[in-house]
């Protein structure tokens, strides 16, 4: 396993005993029992999920799988000091060293199955060969999520709720959505930091930070989580509970993790690549949104902005119009969003926004560095980077959901918000996958998992709402998740209805029906392009409500209850 | 001596098998059985032994007559352990295994009965307590498996080796976690998720032009119904997918070509669509078979589990419909390789539910839509008809001859309405010759492809077709197809005609309310059924490999209810697998090889079939090890090896061979076991003739009716079918209960 070489090579540096013993604990190989000891229920799981991914392969599969394909390709055929410069397709490679080392281990096996996998020329090469190597992989790799969850039930202080909790993340339709149906590896990189979370439940808060580092060198867009760590790890492993600084802790950290980077940019310090490497990574040419809108703040924004336009337009009120923002935001998803009421956005307004709430929530964390906090911390880092990053993918909500999963049957409060924010966030997932017949897998998976996590864990973590507000707050959350339903039946049955309206009135149906397939009045089709970001883009917004109320009741539990609650998880 | 039964039939239990778990050291029954300082893990091989084995033990063990207190607690009527014989088709254990309610004693008054199930079922006597050890070791495993709940102590040892299945386990998980009511439709979304997910792949003829498969076929005659007229049907451009099923198909058809025709016209324009492979028009095709199968086939199967098995446990039914939701034959034909089966099967069943709720005429018309929508439910036709007739036997001659006059009226009815568009006010008088004519086409070949049943079997070593010409071999073929369903179809009439209540009773009393429910014969057609559907398979003309489904449904419906390890439910699964795998050769054309394996995989694992777990150095054990090992050989050197220049079409001969004797030996072990259960429902002596005149012999015929009619009511096959009888079972259990109070005075 490549994360594991490298962890094991990144620390061979520092030499302090407590560190090494430290490490041998990370780095050893688990003894057998303890990775092998599965029961027999894990075992099922593992079967049946095995069993229903693998039945995927046939599947619609994204861009993103030719973009691994070439990565495969770059890695095996090019030298390293040509990885970060190829051009050879589009598809450039822009994720950290250590994925690139990653590419180059699975090429390897790739060749002898096939050797048209690996060629560099060979775009857009779809044989069943490739398609069931990368999925495999994908597949394989994704049990370091697996063994990961498996540990985390093995000590916890509530087992059944945690198996419960590692199977839903196990299984979740999020992974099943993005990496296996759409291609990417995000079981293992969230294998990975469920690993690092792993470590500092058990109190290795060196393994964590070293192990987060690993990951960051894996896929850098964890660094929306890189605050939390770096408030935690200071706080609670260089300076000890008194408030002095244990100079020997903070050394071997520091060390490890520049260790670390060392490792992964290394060769490219010495090849002088570093900043090819760093525009590959952070391209900051893009817009604000992406093409769909990921369902956070901005979404909202823009969506109010459209509103306002449409006021403005109708109502003649004198405000300042962005001539380019009417067709930007008429056109709505395409490209640079440009506002033609609100006030332009620029990444530095993002940036600060992100770091003003992250910080609120750090200094919470500061205050108090325990195993519970910090995860809760963690999430709402994550969760502030999602709703007011730059440019941010909708995948990225993943980012919320994985380490909110491990808060879930805390209680009631979080229970909650761990069900809106799922049910918000798988949802925005779903325009990923467009292809009528995967849309049908992702619907009746994601119920099923939904309704087998409430119902599993719903009775454990009921509480009465205290007061009438809470009633009232309470409600509403029952009347937004209802209105999933009906929002899916209508981004369902919406192209339908615009498809028969076209055909309805571009022939009649006496006519040969086969050539009513193109539309001939071009008003009509702009109109019904028009139309067709509107599923979209109610999505978004609808999935964004949900997602920043999410946000709020976090961090208002959080910054406010947990200090009286005394629930599970303090034990530790 | 009072002894709590569990201790005592543990001792019992280790005496039989010679072998002693560690938590018993003497076998001495005056011991103190419940030491306070019980071991969690000893309390549990106590638990464990209360095991379905018990009344059988006590039986058997003279040794310890009174082992058992000697207060008998009145049996509940729907208990199975009021065992009748005609229960004996289902195989089940006195108690389901995965029941954690306490075990009733026996009423001494049916243990001739029992007796014969210790004989067919002793390999149970034997599993248990090998297994205590192993539970004995394994206790903190399987305490961690339990998960907490109130009973899990009990849950936890109950049959480990068993309760590996997944399915089993799942269920049990549900119903701890007080999900029982989602048990149902968790398994119909995950199915259909499944069935779903195995049509992602490819299908029958996907990118081969010109002609394409089955799927091109279906979705043509979508086409042809919706633009043509009835007389046009079986007459259009015959060359290119001419419709060749009943009139059901095609008003199927005509259904879901209508909404295809709303939903876009494209898909289905006539002529201008051959061939159109969008995705959306292929979502669309899925969608339809899927939404036939759960409007039809799931509905039949929620209905046959719970009119079928309703004296049974309600996870022993869940299980069952799990068995049976996941047969992965059926889920490759219909959504891998793309036909609507399920809506033909679907509607047998429904007919065989309406026959065990004593229905008859509405199971006649759901037959005839059976096959009025694919003719191959003809494979069906002897057993059900003869299913009818033993029933019409059984009333006797004035109710049967009126059930018979009834059916009569309404089969005819109802295929003279599926076939009204071509007959005479609507249509020409030949008009229904073309359908006639299109749904048997004996012109073609003996059989097509390879196919595992006799003649592509024997065809390596006797050249049929070069041998005769094909009106002999119609006429051969159709004489031992015939000679092979009549056993099924003689044990069915032979049996009626002994059970009969017009020969033993005053038949004016009785019939009124016997014909409101089933005959005594209904556990024979499980058999009947697979006989004759086997017997149309093997040795009928022209017959395609994917016709197994039909045999596979009775077999499946017979496994769906036995319990892990035992002789039918290896049967059922083992002629299920090898199924499966004489579809190889058309599932890789199909390019469904993934599906497959994966699909076959899962649904072993998911009812827990090992074949290992069968009663050791059985028949059944030892023919799955020869086959299993031969189709993974076969597997393996068609994956390693290229077929041979001179034989380019080996691999699929020796599929045949394989899976031919399979299903030769099935169907002998259907008629087998017919004859057993006709035995055990009549007797094998020649037919009672016995009329009430001597004292002696009319107590003797007053206690065979008593049970007689004590297994149509214990036997009713669900207890919703004796709920709803409950108002009006007045009159058969007053006739009945004092009887029983005679015959013991005697």
């Amino acid at each position: 396993m490549a994360e594991r070489k490298a962890s094991t090579a990144g620390l061979k540096t520092p030499s302090s005993p407590t560190i090494e013993r430290d490490l041998k604990a990370v780095t050893a190989v688990p003894d057998h029992t303890s990775w092998w000891n599965l029961t027999t229920s894990e075992w099922h799981i593992l079967f049946v999920s095995t069993c229903l991914k693998m039945l995927l392969y046939p599947a619609y599969r994204s861009t993103d799988f030719e973009v691994h394909r070439n990565w495969l390709a770059i890695t095996h055929s090019l030298p390293i000091s040509e990885w970060y410069y190829d051009a050879t397709s589009e598809w450039t490679l822009d994720y950290p060293p250590f994925f690139a080392y990653f590419e180059k281990v699975l090429s390897i096996p790739a060749y002898f199955i096939d050797p048209r996998i690996v060629d560099l020329k060979n775009l857009n090469y779809d044989a069943w060969s490739v398609v069931a190597y990368q999925r495999t992989t994908v597949i394989i790799t994704e049990l370091v999520l697996g063994a990961v969850l498996v540990r985390f039930i093995r000590n916890s202080v509530d087992t059944p709720s945690q198996r419960i909790i590692s199977a839903s993340l196990f299984l979740h339709p999020g992974f099943l959505i993005v990496d296996h149906i759409h291609f990417q590896y995000n079981g293992f990189m969230f294998g990975i930091l469920l690993w690092s979370i792993l470590m500092a439940r058990e109190g290795r808060k060196l393994a964590s930070g070293i192990i987060f580092a690993v990951l960051l060198n894996f896929k850098h867009i964890y660094m929306y989580l890189a605050p939390a760590y770096f408030v935690f790890l200071l706080r609670s492993f260089c300076i000890s509970p008194s408030g002095q600084v244990q100079i020997k802790n903070f050394l071997s950290l520091a060390n490890a993790v520049i260790a670390v980077f060392l490792l992964s940019l290394g060769p490219f310090v010495l090849l002088g690549q570093v900043p090819q490497l760093l525009s590959r990574l952070f391209p900051f040419t893009r817009g604000l949104n992406h093409a769909y809108w990921a369902p956070n703040f901005w979404a909202l924004v823009t969506a109010a902005d459209r509103v306002l336009l449409r006021y403005v337009t109708r109502t003649g009120a004198n405000v300042a119009v962005n001539v380019a923002g009417v067709s930007s935001t008429s056109r709505g998803l395409v490209g640079d969003t440009i506002f033609a009421v609100v006030p332009t956005v620029l990444p530095i307004h993002t940036f600060a926004i992100t770091i003003g709430f992250q910080t609120i929530i750090l200094v919470k964390l500061w205050m108090n560095p325990t195993y519970k906090s910090f995860l809760t911390a963690l999430t709402l880092c994550g969760y502030a980077s999602f709703l007011f990053g730059w440019h941010v993918h909708e995948k990225a909500v993943l980012l919320v959901l994985v380490p909110l999963s491990l808060l879930a049957a805390e209680r009631q409060a979080y229970f909650r918000t761990y069900i809106l924010a799922s049910v918000a966030g798988i949802f925005s997932l779903f325009p990923l996958i467009f292809t009528p017949a995967e849309s049908v897998v992702k619907v009746i998976y994601s119920v099923i998992w939904l309704a087998f996590i409430y119902k599993s864990l719903s009775h454990q973590v009921y509480e009465f709402p205290k007061s009438l507000s809470y009633v009232f707050i309470d409600t509403f959350e029952k009347l937004y998740l209802l209105g999933f339903p009906l929002l899916l039946a209508f981004v369902s049955l919406f192209p339908l209805v615009v498809q028969q309206r076209s055909t309805s009135s571009a022939c009649t149906p006496s006519q040969n029906p086969a050539e009513c397939q193109e539309p001939n009045s071009s008003v009509h089709a702009s109109r019904l392009e028009q139309m067709e970001f509107l599923p979209l883009m109610l999505t978004s917004v609808y999935c964004a409500l949900g997602l920043v109320w999410g946000f709020c009741r976090l961090t208002f539990i959080y910054m406010k209850n947990e200090s009286t609650y005394q629930g599970q998880m303090n034990r530790i | 001596m009072i002894v709590p039964r569990g201790a005592a039939d543990q001792v019992v239990n280790e005496r039989l098998t010679g072998e002693q778990s560690p938590s018993m050291e003497s076998p001495n029954p005056n011991q103190q059985p419940f030491p306070s300082s019980t071991t969690a893990s000893r309390s549990q091989s106590v638990h464990k032994e209360q095991s379905p084995t018990l009344p059988r033990l006590n039986l058997k063990s003279d040794s310890q007559p009174h082992a058992s207190p000697e207060i008998l607690a009145p049996t509940p009527r729907r208990h199975l352990l009021e065992s009748s014989e005609s229960q004996h088709w289902l195989r089940t254990p006195p108690l389901s295994p995965s029941s954690s309610r306490g075990v009733s004693p026996v009423s001494l008054f049916s243990s001739a009965s029992l007796e014969r199930r210790v004989r067919t079922t002793s390999y149970y006597s034997t599993r248990p307590s090998s297994s205590s050890l192993r539970t004995l070791f394994d206790s903190d495993k399987s305490k961690e498996l339990a998960g907490n709940g109130n009973g899990r102590k009990h849950e936890a040892s109950d049959k480990q080796d068993i309760e590996m299945s997944m399915g089993r386990m799942w269920v049990r998980w549900m119903h701890k976690r007080n999900m029982k009511g989602w048990v149902i439709p968790a398994l119909v979304a995950v199915s259909t998720l499944l069935k779903w997910c195995i049509g992602l792949g490819s299908y029958s003829g996907e990118a081969t032009p010109p002609m394409f498969g089955d799927y091109e076929a279906q979705r043509h005659w979508m086409e042809l119904t919706v633009h043509l007229h009835t007389s046009q049907w079986y007459t259009y451009d015959l060359e290119y997918w001419g419709l060749d099923y009943p009139p059901l198909t095609a008003y199927v058809s005509w259904i879901c070509g209508k909404i295809g025709y709303w939903i876009n016209p494209a898909w289905v324009a006539l002529n201008a669509s051959r061939g159109i492979e969008t995705p959306e028009s292929k979502v669309f095709m899925r969608a339809t078979v899927l939404a036939w199968d759960l409007l039809i086939y799931v509905p039949a199967l929620l209905m046959f589990v719970k009119t079928w098995q309703g004296s049974r446990s309600n996870r022993t039914q869940n299980l069952s419909l799990l068995t049976l939701l996941f047969q992965p034959a059926l889920l490759l034909i219909d959504f891998g390789h793309f036909q609507y089966n399920s809506v033909m099967l679907g509607l047998t069943i429904l007919a065989l539910n309406f026959f065990a709720q004593g229905q008859d005429v509405l199971g006649a018309i759901c037959f005839v839509l059976s096959l009025g929508f694919k003719q191959m439910s003809l494979y069906y036709a002897p057993a059900i008809g003869s299913y009818l007739i033993s029933k019409c036997i059984y009333l006797g001659p004035k109710a049967g001859w009126r059930l018979f006059v009834r059916l009569a009226i309404v089969t005819t009815a109802s295929f003279v309405l599926l076939f009204l568009p071509f007959l005479p006010p609507f249509a020409p008088f030949e008009a229904i010759l073309q359908p006639i004519q299109r749904i048997f086409p004996f012109a073609r070949g003996l059989f097509e492809d390879k196919v595992a049943n006799f003649w592509c079997a024997s065809n390596v070593v006797f050249k049929w077709k070069r041998w005769a010409s094909t009106a002999v071999l119609v006429k051969l073929s159709t004489v031992f197809t015939l000679l092979a369903f009549l056993p099924g179809v003689f044990i069915l009439i032979r049996t009626a005609g002994k059970t009969s209540v017009g020969i033993s009773g005053p038949a004016g009393n009785t019939s009124s309310s016997v014909s409101s429910t089933h005959s005594p014969t209904l556990p024979l057609l499980p058999y009947a059924l697979l006989t004759s559907a086997m017997s149309f398979f093997l040795f009928s003309f022209q017959v395609h490999e994917k016709t197994i489904l039909l045999p596979l449904l009775p077999i499946t419906l017979l496994l769906c209810g036995a319990p892990a390890g035992s002789t039918m439910f290896g049967w059922g699964v083992l002629v299920n697998n090898v199924a499966v795998f004489s579809m190889w050769p058309l599932l890789k054309r199909d390019g469904l090889g993934l599906q497959y394996i994966i699909t076959m995989l899962f649904w072993n694992r998911l009812i827990g079939y090992d074949p290992r777990r069968l009663p050791s150095r059985s028949f059944v054990q030892l023919l799955s090890f020869a086959v299993y090992g031969a189709a993974g050989l076969l597997h393996l050197a068609e994956f390693i090896l290229p077929a041979p220049a001179r034989y380019p079409d080996i691999f699929p001969v020796l599929n045949v061979l394989i899976s031919t004797p399979v299903f030769i030996l099935a169907w002998l072990w259907s008629i087998k076991n017919g004859i057993e259960v006709g035995w055990a429902l009549g007797g094998l002596g020649q037919a009672r003739k016995t009329t009430s005149t001597a004292p002696a012999t009319a107590a003797a015929s007053l206690a065979e009716a008593t049970v007689k009619r004590g297994v149509t009511r214990a036997a009713s096959l669900g207890f919703s079918n004796g709920r709803r009888r409950a108002p009006t079972a007045s009159s058969a259990s007053s006739s009945g209960r004092p009887r029983t109070a005679t015959n013991m005075g005697t």
